[in-house]
């Protein structure tokens, strides 16, 4: 605790709260006068749960260096009992899984489902757009990458409810002590590989067009992949392809309900909307931190860091840093130079990152063309979730057609 | 001007190849490859819009 509490000797930072994420349910919504606290007194910062790095300099190092800060199964448990390919697999043979399933995520490859993406948008907005009123997170943020991702599965939409259930009992496992939550994931884990096991060996039977099938036959070094390591892709394309999208739309509508002007903007000109994923990307960053292990000891900005810490990458403070990012308040769609690190970095690299701004984009291009003048429903507040930002609260009102 | 970019650096966020593809390509996984390393005048500014938009700063310009 010897870095927090000099810290809070300094300045406001002992107004942190303590976990991994540095943000709590009413931090959540509002970030970033967090991160600059963290950047501007306490860089780097010793917490109960390990050590949280804030600049961009030091998350991109942090990242860069992934044998240093390593991604393997001691940075996080998530129900898991084989690291997740290929988050938790280290070089060399992390990039043998990349080699295979970087172009099936690349953009030409994405880009083919851009009709599909549109026309399951349009789909959803039709659902409440003569209502005047959506609770957005459950009318288009949850089933939209939700039924992107179990289309390019192969897996049956009836089962949508049940991969949120096996989701959110990992990424927010019900619980009031860590014992209970990690209890409740590793159930959970067990029934998520059951499910593919079973879905799989149908595969097996009769191939069909999905991803599932495609790794039966995939390669890789010329050996074919194994059951466990189709799994151990499975596991982690459920945890990271479905939450994430739908946490960046939540994270971007709400933005863009509460600042009308920057909404009238996109309206009155659609083609700023691949500018404002990013931008918007940059300033919410909805997934605010990854986790590390550092596997040597090491120092960073003066403070001695040791192996075994567990490291938090602040993404969300790294992309308002203003050593990288000229006025990092002021969200311009149309920022010229924007490195930001909403995707991670380094090997690990958001595998979705391709899939989810094409998702995005579609989904921000739709909205603003059918449903242009939306607000908050006068009185609500949005609610936002700690560790990944998604906004489960997001009530809109808007003139019906 | 010349442009290249840092195998070692670039992971395929695809900044580059797709704010200014008269310059930048993609390769099967995604990742950066420039065809033509010496830019023409008329490109400079595309080039230069690929470089500080790589967030591995991977790409590098040699004026």
């Amino acid at each position: 605790m010897d870095t927090a509490a000099g810290a809070a000797a300094t300045g406001n930072a002992d107004e942190l709260p303590d976990n991994p994420f540095v943000l709590d349910n009413e931090t959540a919504g509002e970030p970033q006068p967090i991160f600059k606290t963290l950047l501007s007194d306490a860089p780097v910062m010793r917490t109960d749960f390990g050590v949280v790095i804030a600049r961009h300099e030091d998350a991109q190092f942090a990242l860069r260096n992934s044998e240093l800060f390593s991604s393997d199964m001691d940075a996080i448990s998530i129900g898991n009992v084989r690291p997740l390919i290929p988050l938790q697999i280290n070089p060399p043979d992390h990039v043998k899984y990349r080699r295979l399933l970087d172009p099936l995520f690349a953009p030409k490859q994405v880009a083919l489902l851009e009709q599909d993406v549109r026309e399951l948008t349009n789909q959803l907005i039709d659902e409440f757009v003569d209502r005047g009123e959506c609770e957005f997170n459950s009318s288009v943020a949850i089933p939209l990458p939700c039924t992107v991702f179990l289309r390019l599965l192969g897996l049956p939409l009836e089962d949508l409810d049940l991969f949120l259930e096996f989701k959110d009992n990992i990424i927010r496992a019900p619980g009031e002590t860590d014992v209970e939550m990690a209890r409740v994931r590793a159930a959970t884990g067990e029934r998520i590989y059951d499910y593919f096991n079973h879905v799989l060996d149908e595969r097996e039977v009769e191939r069909r067009d999905d991803l599932l099938s495609q790794f039966l036959d995939a390669q890789v070094d010329d050996h074919k992949l194994t059951r466990e390591d189709i799994l151990d892709i499975c596991y982690l394309f459920l945890l990271a392809g479905l939450d994430t999208v739908t946490a960046s739309l939540g994270c971007m509508v709400s933005y863009l309900a509460q600042h009308p002007e920057q909404r009238r903007r996109l309206v009155d000109d659609p083609t700023l909307v691949p500018g404002a994923v990013e931008e918007l990307l940059r300033w919410e960053t909805p997934v605010p931190g990854v986790p590390r292990v550092l596997t040597r000891d090491m120092e960073i900005a003066g403070e001695q860091l040791k192996a075994g810490d567990h490291i938090t990458v602040l993404l969300g403070s790294a992309n308002i840093d203003e050593t990288e990012f000229p006025e990092p308040d002021n969200v311009d769609f149309e920022r010229p130079a924007n490195r930001h690190m909403a995707f991670g970095g380094g090997i690990h690299r958001c595998l979705g990152s391709h899939l989810a701004r094409l998702e995005l984009r579609v989904a921000l291009e739709e909205l603003h063309r059918r449903i242009p003048d939306y607000a908050l429903k006068p009185g609500e507040t949005p609610r936002y979730t700690q560790g990944i930002r998604a906004v489960e609260y997001l009530p809109l009102v808007f003139p019906a057609p | 001007m010349k442009v290249r970019v840092d195998p070692e650096l670039c992971v395929g966020h695809g900044r580059c190849y797709v704010l200014a593809p008269e310059v930048f390509e993609a390769d099967e996984r995604g990742l950066c490859l420039i065809p033509v390393a010496e830019v023409p005048p008329e490109l400079e500014a595309k080039a230069r819009i690929g470089e500080e938009n790589c967030p591995e700063r991977a790409i590098v310009i040699e004026d």
